[in-house]
């Protein structure tokens, strides 16, 4: 067992929030190992993992949603119960998850008060605005009460669940993944926001796979391996080489991937490419070439046309304007199955809900982009799908299992290998985010999938909200800001700020 | 819910064990058979006894259990119809009404086709024009789903009222082709005798309400679980009722997947109603409107859960029930039929209440008081 620097750490400060061996299992897996945790009051205490370490799981348990099977949740030094999220916030324990919970229809202010169990019959609309208008006042939360939450950004969204779990009076704040939709600069406004709860004595609970970001914003680093605590360091003790190491169980390196060799000819093209969906303009005059052995990266903040523009191009959505190219075949009008006839492969960011039928196995998902014939080869598909499990270390009980039980890393070298190593031989490869979610590991795993595709020849663009994914890869990076390219550098010299600035839509 | 001061909590499964799939169907029939007991309990009539007669005349008697492959024939075919198109979330309630077109559409080929072929082709022929009934009468409810997005449960639903009113009227509302023209009592034109197939007598010397469709209804549900499993339909299928947008995403027509699944639906259930005709009918008969085989099929394809195979034993586990019920109902100690549909609606209830047990984990737990 790792006596964990926290429990030191906490013996003189008033301390808000305990787990104390913590055990919750899951069928086949240990999600929490005898998990000890600790959070003082006014506290910026960050878990730290990559995907599937149990930070999420012990959250869980912290807020009420999950129960653990041994140990104890220790509220202000008392051992409490709880057996839902709402006994969790009669303890002022509240949990912003990653997928928002709210009604889309609804209003800001209808949304915060929402299950909400003191309600009068009629809703004191007027009184509720003002409450929220003052919580969002106080923590520095722009928002606009009777908005109604369907037109929100998702850093928006996210604002309103904070402002729900503040108007219920949480102290405790756990929040899962926070950055994950959130542009530069939003990154940073929550992160002021975070400061402001600190500041009046509320403590956040970060739980974060990011390295980068959670050095700045904790007080402390609590860091998760395998359902077990690997360390704990303060701040100022945190060192990212240290912490990464501490997360992977090994020695990491993050270095640029570039193209090694010379290009060679267009093998994607888009010109004057206009696209319009229920009468608003999605996509507006884009131009882009993609060379053979190059990676070009779209970057950008989600929702400023980065889907449009990868479906355009797989053949999903036909342009009102303008014409795609893919190795020499103008595939515009003809569908997704006509591109993919030209050579086009594409790997959406939805892995599990778009670009693999979840509910299907292995083998049966690496049919889904094959040209079938009317009785389905499984039979090969099954061959093929062992030698992936092989070459790619797919972690799974075997080519029958449904991708929904693989983890998202495996997930997406299924979905990967089955749109690059495809029998037809694509040349052109869309890839969206295709890292988002997953664990450093897993990330070094794509990049140099991506990398050696790009050795082998192919013509790939790389469509992420994920700027240090497109510096990392990209030969060239272009912004795309509400439909429209609105910058275009080469990858070597980009400067990383301007990049920055034009996804937040600031004219450079 | 607080019972003894514990609550009953939920939590979902990660993974469904393999005893679940057995263990739960099985305490639902025994769950249904407790609460049909006390039913007739308080009826008045000996539980135990009513099920050995109700097992005796539904399934272990001779005539009980070709009484039973008898009705269960074209209920395999309606249940196929509901699994087919309820597997890729198409929620056809159209079986009734399809099945009432196969009638007419089978006995107008038999009339008018079959006398002129020999028996070999005779038969089938009715069978197919069956079919292309069934298929005609879900063909607006197809197109209107495949290309506006309508709900296919309340178009469909519509249209059995009016494929009623149909047979009513061709029977007993018109002097039209399908109403026998010999006599002035209201009743169905006669197909040629090439059309109809003899029962089966089963090495007896006895006559059965088992005709030699039961067999290829079997055969249609083999067909249809191996077709499924192997072809490039059958997949594509698979993929669009698993994730719609994987399919799109494939570049698969969700216009021709859902409109041909919801026609071969049409037709499946249109065949159950031309296997009436071929077999104990012989005409368009207003007695099948009295059955409810179509809505029983929905029944049997959830019993099933959507497996053609399973759909089998359901739909003979059904009929079972239906035709024991019936004898119940003229024995020494007649027991209501309502008592029959009160157990056949108990073993549904229990078999799609087993789901949650499926799915969930539940267990009790203390209740205990937060402590602030």
């Amino acid at each position: 067992m790792v006596t964990s620097a926290s429990t030191q750490h906490d013996a003189g400060a008033a301390l808000a929030l305990a787990a104390r061996a913590v055990t919750k299992r899951f069928p086949g897996v240990v999600a929490n190992d005898q998990v000890n945790f600790d959070l003082a009051r006014g506290e910026v205490h960050t878990l730290l993992g990559e995907n599937g370490a149990g930070k999420s799981t012990l959250a869980s348990v912290l807020c009420g949603l999950y129960r653990p099977e041994a140990g104890q949740v220790v509220r202000d030094g008392k051992e409490i119960r709880l057996n839902s999220p709402r006994d969790g916030l009669a303890h002022g324990i509240a949990m912003v998850h990653q997928h928002f919970r709210l009604v889309d229809r609804f209003t800001v202010a209808e949304n915060v008060v929402l299950g909400h169990k003191s309600l009068s019959f009629v809703l004191a609309t007027a009184e509720i605005e003002a409450k929220v208008a003052a919580i969002t006042e106080e923590f520095g939360l722009p928002l606009d009460p009777r908005a109604v939450v369907g037109e929100l950004s998702a850093g928006e969204r996210q604002r309103v669940e904070i402002v729900k779990a503040l108007y219920q009076g949480a102290e405790i704040l756990l929040l899962d993944e926070p950055t994950a939709l959130l542009a530069p600069p939003e990154v940073e406004k929550l992160f002021s926001t975070v400061r402001a709860m600190t500041h009046v004595g509320k403590s956040v609970v970060f739980v974060s796979h990011k390295l980068g970001e959670v050095v700045d914003i904790s007080d402390r680093i609590t860091v998760m391996r395998g359902g077990r605590v690997t360390g704990s360091v303060r701040r100022g003790e945190a060192d990212v080489r240290r912490l990464a190491e501490l997360m992977v169980g090994r020695e990491i390196n993050i270095v640029p991937r570039r193209a090694k060799s010379q290009v060679g000819d267009v093998l994607l093209s888009a010109s004057q490419v206009h696209l319009e969906r229920d009468g608003a303009a999605m996509l507006t005059d884009i131009n882009l070439e993609v060379r053979g052995g190059e990676i070009v990266g779209v970057a950008g903040v989600a929702g400023n046309g980065q889907r449009d523009l990868a479906e355009v191009i797989a053949g999903l959505r036909t342009p009102q304007q303008g014409n795609v190219t893919v190795c020499g075949t103008p595939t515009a009008g003809h569908g997704a199955r006509g591109a993919r006839r030209a050579g086009l492969a594409y790997v959406p960011e939805d892995r599990l809900g778009t670009g693999l039928a979840p509910s299907m196995s292995i083998r049966d998902n690496l049919l889904l982009t094959r040209e079938r014939n009317f009785l389905v080869d499984r039979k090969s598909a099954l061959h093929e799908a062992e030698t992936f499990i092989k070459q790619l270390e797919i972690k799974t009980p075997g080519p029958l299992t449904p991708t929904r039980k693989l983890s998202g890393g495996n997930a997406q070298k299924v979905l990967l290998a089955r749109e690059l190593f495809a029998v037809s031989g694509a040349r052109v490869l869309v890839v969206c985010s295709p890292t988002r979610g997953l664990d450093v590991g897993a990330v070094e795993t794509v990049h140099a999938l991506l990398d050696e595709a790009r050795d082998a020849g192919k013509a790939i663009l790389l469509v992420s909200e994920d700027l240090d994914e497109v510096m990392t890869l990209a030969d060239r990076v272009m912004v795309l800001y509400r439909g429209r390219i609105t910058l275009e550098q080469s990858g070597l010299d980009t400067n990383v700020d301007r990049v920055g600035r034009a996804m937040a839509g600031i004219a450079t | 819910m607080i019972v003894l001061g514990r609550r009953i909590q939920m939590e979902q499964r990660m993974a469904v064990p393999k005893s679940a799939v057995v263990i739960v169907p099985v305490v639902s029939v025994i769950a249904a058979l407790v609460v049909g007991g006390v039913f007739l309990a308080l009826t008045g009539h000996p539980p135990v006894r009513t099920y050995l007669d109700l097992l005796d005349n539904g399934y272990t008697s001779f005539y009980g259990i070709t009484d039973t492959l008898g009705l269960a024939t074209p209920l395999i075919c309606t249940g196929l119809a509901a699994a087919f198109a309820f597997r890729m979330n198409l929620y056809s309630i159209g079986q009734e009404g399809q099945m009432y077109l196969g009638m007419i559409g089978g006995a107008w080929a038999g009339i008018v086709l079959a006398d002129s072929l020999p028996p070999l082709i005779a038969v089938p022929s009715v069978l197919l024009f069956g079919a292309l009934a069934g298929a005609a009468w879900i063909a607006v409810p197809a197109f209107l789903r495949a290309r506006l997005g309508t709900s296919e449960i309340v178009s469909t639903l519509l249209l059995n009222y009016v494929a009623l009113n149909l047979v009513n009227y061709f029977i007993f509302g018109s002097q039209g082709f399908f109403r026998d023209p010999t006599t002035s009592f209201p009743q169905g034109r006669a197909v040629a005798d090439s059309a109809r197939l003899s029962p089966l007598s089963f090495f007896t010397e006895k006559s059965t309400n088992t005709y030699p469709t039961f067999f290829v209804a079997v055969l249609l549900a083999v067909m249809l679980f191996w077709f499924m499993r192997v072809s490039n339909y059958g997949y594509e299928t698979a993929v669009y009722a698993d994730s719609p947008n994987t399919a799109r995403y494939a570049g698969m027509s969700s216009a021709w997947l859902q409109s041909s699944v919801l026609l071969v639906s049409g037709a499946l259930a249109g065949v159950g109603g031309a296997m009436y005709v071929v077999g104990p009918a012989g005409k368009v008969d207003p007695g099948l409107l009295q059955v409810g085989l179509g809505y029983a099929g929905i029944v049997v394809a959830a019993l099933a859960r959507y497996n053609f195979l399973a759909v089998v034993l359901a739909a003979v586990l059904f009929a079972g029930l239906r035709t024991g019920g019936n004898a119940l109902q003229v024995s020494n100690d007649p027991v209501p039929i309502a008592i029959a549909v009160v157990l056949q609606g108990a073993v549904l209830l229990f078999a799609l209440g087993g789901e949650l047990f499926r799915r969930n984990k539940v267990t009790l737990v203390r209740v205990q008081k937060a402590t602030t």
